[in-house]
């Protein structure tokens, strides 16, 4: 099997019996935002916007380097970002007017 | 001060998080998606407020009441054992999601600890949300390839002769370990029982014990 | 709850309706390798066990449910149950010692 062939047919969340760390025993408070998006979740699911799996399947596609880089929750808002550009729900220009907005609110 | 925490394996510093700061790239996303879906009725802004309410009720003591009532009433934790979800939403703790739970007994032979590799499933409405080392890939990585290593790491030696079973939830099943009651708490009330019983005994990393004994 | 047998009651079954697996039955999990979006982790792609548990009602297939697609055909979902030295040969702890995890029926196999 190639290297490029691994990184196709293998998912970047999918490191069960992988070689790996000594476990951290960390935790963290949620800040707001975070928690804000996990009841975000919740409620796509509940509207039948975005369900479990596909925000799975969202995580996924954003491949091994955004899966690294990104904290959990970072991953699954950039995530339903993308899928309701996928879905025809949100487009990008408007995210990205709302967020400018949402910028020049802030001190 | 907080910090979050990132999936991958070379340690690196991460900038402190100051309280009311300016809110950082992904908060700002965060806000930008959740208005414009309000915005266009998708959602209302009540229904992030009250799910997190929600969230917010979800939290270890309700699985450790579970595990107490179970360990008093030989009748319930039949029930309990024969399917999890409905002993739950029989005490009152609604499920507010497809998922069924199981709840897997430790025993004199086997000690049953709980993953999921590919993300992080979790009985969220029974335990609340999961801690960080659970999501994250030392944890996820290794309980199914080398459990009793990853046992011990929490202090937890579990005998040769005792079977350790590990339970991947990959689908829409949950998982909740019963812990075994411990030696000398014959004369406990179903209180003091519930407050023996911490969220890590309920995934398995740990067994459950009088506060103040070796662990 | 008793059933009639269905020859008396001249009902068939629908595809899917019926678990494939039961009890008992040792199976093999497939060794396919998808592009894109699965669910059965490759660490056990493969591997032999045994059902563990029919797990009822009949669900989706959570894999086709990652794009979005909340009907189709349901069928069953397996517990299988794996021991640790067939997960990896070298493992050094209890002979004992075991996996389970549920499996769609589309990843099983007859063994």
């Amino acid at each position: 099997m190639t290297d490029t062939e691994n990184l196709v047919t293998r998912l970047p969340n999918d490191i069960g019996g992988l070689p790996a760390d000594r476990i951290e025993i960390v935790d963290h408070e949620l800040e707001a935002w975070e928690k804000r998006c996990h009841a975000l979740a919740d409620v796509l699911d509940f509207q039948k916007i975005i369900n479990t799996e596909e925000k799975r399947c969202g995580v996924e596609a954003l491949g091994a380097e955004m899966v690294g880089k990104l904290s959990y929750y970072e991953r699954w808002i950039v995530a339903f970002a993308n899928i309701l550009f996928r879905k025809q729900i949100l487009t990008p220009t408007e995210l990205a007017l709302k967020m400018a907005e949402v910028e020049a609110r802030c001190p | 001060m907080s910090q979050t925490l990132h999936d991958h394996d070379h340690a690196h510093d991460h900038p402190a998080i100051e309280q009311a700061a300016r809110p950082g790239y992904y908060e700002m996303l965060e806000t930008a998606v959740r208005e414009l879906l309000v915005e266009k009725k998708l959602i209302a802004a009540d229904e992030i407020r009250r799910q997190i309410e929600v969230l917010d009720s979800r939290t270890p003591a309700l699985g450790a009441r579970i595990v107490a009532r179970a360990w008093v009433d030989p009748d319930f934790r039949a029930r309990l054992l024969a399917d999890g979800r409905a002993a739950c939403e029989e005490c009152g703790i609604s499920f507010y999601d497809d998922t069924s739970l199981i709840v897997v007994e430790n025993t004199d032979k086997i000690h049953n600890l709980i993953v999921c590799t590919l993300c992080s499933c979790y009985p969220r409405p029974v335990l609340g949300l999961p801690p960080d080392w659970y999501k994250l890939k030392p944890y996820r990585a290794r309980a199914v390839s080398d459990p009793r290593a990853v046992l011990a790491e929490f202090g937890t030696i579990i005998p040769d002769n005792i079977e350790v079973r590990v339970h991947d939830s990959t689908a829409m099943v949950r998982y909740l370990v019963l812990p075994k009651r411990p030696e000398g708490t014959e004369n406990y009330a179903e209180e003091q029982l519930a407050a023996l019983v911490t969220r890590d005994t309920m995934i398995g990393v740990a067994p459950a014990q009088i506060q103040g004994s070796a662990s | 709850m008793v059933f009639a047998p269905k020859r008396q009651l001249g009902i068939v079954y629908a595809v899917g309706e019926e678990p494939a697996f039961g009890p008992g039955d040792r199976i093999r999990i497939a060794e396919r390798r998808p592009v894109g979006h699965y669910r059965v982790p490759s660490y056990v792609r493969g591997k032999r066990g045994e059902v563990e548990v029919v797990i009822e009602p009949p669900a989706i297939d959570n894999e086709e449910e990652g794009f979005g697609r909340n009907a189709g055909v349901r069928r069953h979902y397996y517990r299988i149950a794996i021991p640790m030295i067939e997960i990896r040969p070298d493992y050094r702890g209890s002979r004992s010692d075991g996996l389970r995890i549920e499996v769609f029926e589309s990843w099983l196999e007859r063994v």
